[in-house]
């Protein structure tokens, strides 16, 4: 059963220059304890579209302009921010890339993670503090009678990652809204918070909603893709259908621009995705993506695909599925089999 | 044997990290020192490209500003076709700076963005009297433009109104300007989207084809550095723990780091990524604040032994050019 359940999300900012439509469009969901993942270019709206779940985008100049959002079954839509803010912690909880931002430099980090959990929970004072070093050892930090006392600078980028997720798990939420939280580290210390991540999924059966631009860590992660473009989900699928059976252009395109590690062939020009994304003031009246991808056909800039379900699970916007399209192969996706 | 371009051989930049007096003990002053790059070596032969790799802090940047003269070494020599430059200040050489360029990670940062692009590409120009007339400098600019994929259009035109992508365009066509033989790419990619990356690498590549251009490319993704590199480095805590031909190494790391380093890439590869046992390795980087005798990785190490923390292991040759500094290299490569 799905525990979230987005539905044709629309969002626009009112700006001084126009309306930026940044979400056009986007509809997916995911199953308690699994992990969907969200790819696309920046500025494609994957941030746009979780802060409108979580209801932290201020309005104005943001505006739902349509659609619906599911939160085991009930639309969360019309929910005042008073309701919000009970599920915002509770049942929902989110990290960023940059810890910083949402840490007090102030407030010694067992105090913010003691708040945190006392906002959410009826607890002594006494309780607060056994389950603050509960949640500290949780997240992989040894000593915590020691740890809590220091400060948020004195820690590094991985570490305070690692507070975050404390803070975030401190009243068991259902769903973990993750907005590129390893995009700011290292790979060693990307891939320990993975792994923590992971675990803490597993443990608690937790839902995942992941957002990266690196197709590697959504191998890692994600049992669901969705491959969003100018503010529309152009792909979605099952991980496996995403990169073995890949069928939009777009998806081909990214797929492609890693180098392949598998079989290098010395100075092979990497095959990059022509040009920018579009400008989401004026977004073209076809498919946002033609004026890059290679297979354009008329169709294409006249009007915009719509969706084709090729599974239960797996769905593609591409004029290509059209029967009456010409047959294309895609250029080489390639099945990067790691020994 | 083609022509060294660039050695480093010895390489040493520390810096102060204060001091402090310690009380009560007897009257004790002890200093204490960054050891950001610690004796480090090696050589890129011209027209090609030495990655350098390594977790954040490690030293890569400051290896980069050695090489520009940014900062002044503190010990050793980097040898620029043979001359050692490490020690003749940038103000009293232009020569240097005209050779041996730079391209830096933010493009947003390193773009003065009161400046048109024109004006942004020119500057080196002007600065080395390269162009006679003002015509002459407008149309070199046009065809950096053009080199760099950019049009001669956009010569007028604010840093803010480009994207993430094609400012770091105009900050290679900024490199380029003065003609260059050597250039520091210090994480010119890191800050862009992947497709945009492999736009960035393609121009990288296709440039020093055309001119001939000798790359120094410090990156930490380590398969766009497999892509781009013919020789790559690692470095740890100021070290180099591995160096060697880019295959050799990717392909048999032998270094513990290297191979923990390697182990942490996610690949995408679902199947793959669902079976792959080893990922990874724990911990952190230590302080390279008065570092402790012995090899830099031995807290990280599942194979270190005494000898690992009294003595500082050395870079070996292994055949072909593949370096390791590691006490047990034989051992751990013969274990499997
Ligand atoms: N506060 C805002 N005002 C106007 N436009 C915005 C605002 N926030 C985001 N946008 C626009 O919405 C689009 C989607 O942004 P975002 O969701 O942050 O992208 P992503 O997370 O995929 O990189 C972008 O085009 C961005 O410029
Ligand atoms: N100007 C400086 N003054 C003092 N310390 C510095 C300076 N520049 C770099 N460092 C320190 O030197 C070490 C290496 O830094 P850097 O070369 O930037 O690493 P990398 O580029 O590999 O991330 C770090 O510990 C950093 O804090
Ligand atoms: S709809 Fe047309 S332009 Fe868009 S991705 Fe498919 S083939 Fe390309
Ligand atoms: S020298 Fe010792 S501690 Fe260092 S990498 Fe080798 S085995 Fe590990
Ligand atoms: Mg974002
Ligand atoms: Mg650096």
């Amino acid at each position: 059963m799905s525990i979230l359940e987005v539905k044709d999300l629309r969002v626009s900012f009112h700006t001084y220059a126009g309306k930026v439509q940044a979400v056009r469009g986007v509809s997916f969901s995911v199953d308690k304890g699994k992990t969907l993942a969200i790819v696309g270019e920046s500025g494609c709206g994957k941030s746009v579209t979780v802060q409108t779940i979580m209801k932290l985008t201020p309005t104005p100049p943001a505006f739902i302009e349509e659609g619906s959002i599911l939160y085991e079954g009930t639309d969360i839509v019309g929910y005042s921010e008073k309701q919000m803010q009970k599920l915002r912690g509770k049942e929902f909880s989110m990290i960023f890339q940059d810890p910083m931002t949402s840490l007090n430099p102030t407030m010694r980090v067992g105090r913010q993670i003691n708040e945190n959990i006392l906002k959410h929970m009826t607890l002594s004072s006494k309780e607060a503090t056994k389950r603050t070093m509960e949640m500290m050892r949780l997240v992989g930090i040894a000593n915590p009678e020691i740890n809590m006392l220091r400060y948020p600078h004195t820690y590094s980028g991985g570490m305070r990652q690692r507070i975050m997720i404390a803070m975030g798990m401190a009243a068991n939420p259902k769903i973990l809204f993750a907005d590129e939280p390893t995009t700011a580290l290292d790979v060693t210390t990307q891939s320990q918070i993975l792994d923590l991540i992971n675990d803490l999924k597993k443990q608690f059966q937790m839902a995942v909603v992941l957002i990266t631009h690196n197709l590697g860590v959504v191998a890692r992660m994600a049992d669901s893709v969705a491959v969003m473009y100018a503010g529309k989900v152009v792909e979605t699928g099952t991980a496996r259908e995403v990169f073995y059976e890949p069928k939009h252009p777009y998806t081909w395109g990214l797929l492609n621009s890693i180098p392949d590690t598998a079989n290098m062939n010395g100075n092979r020009e990497l095959p990059a995705i022509p040009g920018t994304p579009p400008d989401l003031f004026a977004p073209p009246k076809g498919c946002a993506f033609a004026a890059r991808c290679p297979y354009a056909m008329k169709a294409c800039i006249k009007a915009q695909p719509e969706e084709t379900c090729l599974s239960d699970t797996h769905k593609v916007s591409c004029h290509l599925l059209d029967p009456r399209a010409p047959k294309v192969e895609p250029y080489h996706v390639k099945r990067q089999k790691t020994e | 044997m083609a022509e060294i371009l660039l050695e480093v051989k010895d390489l040493k930049k520390y810096f102060k990290a204060g001091s402090k007096i310690q009380l009560f003990k007897k009257p004790f002053y002890e200093k204490y020192y960054l050891h950001a790059v610690d004796h480090i070596s090696f050589s890129i032969e011209k027209g090609t490209t030495l990655g350098l790799v390594g977790e954040s802090g490690c030293g890569k940047t400051t290896v980069g500003r050695t090489i520009l003269r940014l900062y002044e070494a503190d010990g050793g020599e980097v040898l620029y076709e043979g001359k050692d430059i490490a020690h003749i200040p940038i103000s009293s050489d232009k020569t240097y700076t005209k050779k041996i360029q730079m391209v830096f990670q933010d493009p947003y940062a390193s773009l003065d963005p009161r400046c048109t692009i024109a004006d942004i590409i020119g500057e080196g120009i002007e600065v080395h009297g390269l162009y006679k007339t003002k015509k002459e400098r407008e149309e070199r600019v046009c065809e950096l433009l053009e080199m760099v994929g950019l049009n001669r259009e956009h010569r007028n035109r604010f840093p803010h109104e480009f994207s993430g992508g094609q400012r770091q365009r105009v900050g290679i066509a900024r490199a380029l300007s003065v003609n260059p033989e050597f250039i520091v790419c210090d994480e010119a990619i890191s800050a862009l989207d992947v497709s945009i990356q492999a736009q960035i690498i393609n121009l990288l590549m296709r440039l020093q084809k055309e001119m001939g251009l000798t790359y120094l490319f410090i990156a930490h993704d380590l398969s766009m550095v497999r892509h781009i590199s013919d020789q790559t480095a690692v470095m740890y805590l100021g070290t180099i723990v591995e160096i060697g031909p880019t295959e050799e190494v990717y392909q048999n790391p032998s270094h513990p780091y290297t191979r923990g380093l390697l182990a942490s890439v996610p690949l995408p590869d679902p199947d793959y990524e669902a079976k792959r046992t080893v990922r990874g390795m724990k911990g952190e980087i230590n302080s390279p604040i008065n570092p402790k005798p012995g090899c830099r990785f031995a807290d990280r190490c599942e194979f270190a032994c005494d000898i690992c923390r009294e003595k500082m292991p050395e870079l070996k040759d292994l055949g072909k050019g593949h370096k390791v500094a590691c006490h047990f290299t034989e051992k751990l490569n013969s274990k499997e």
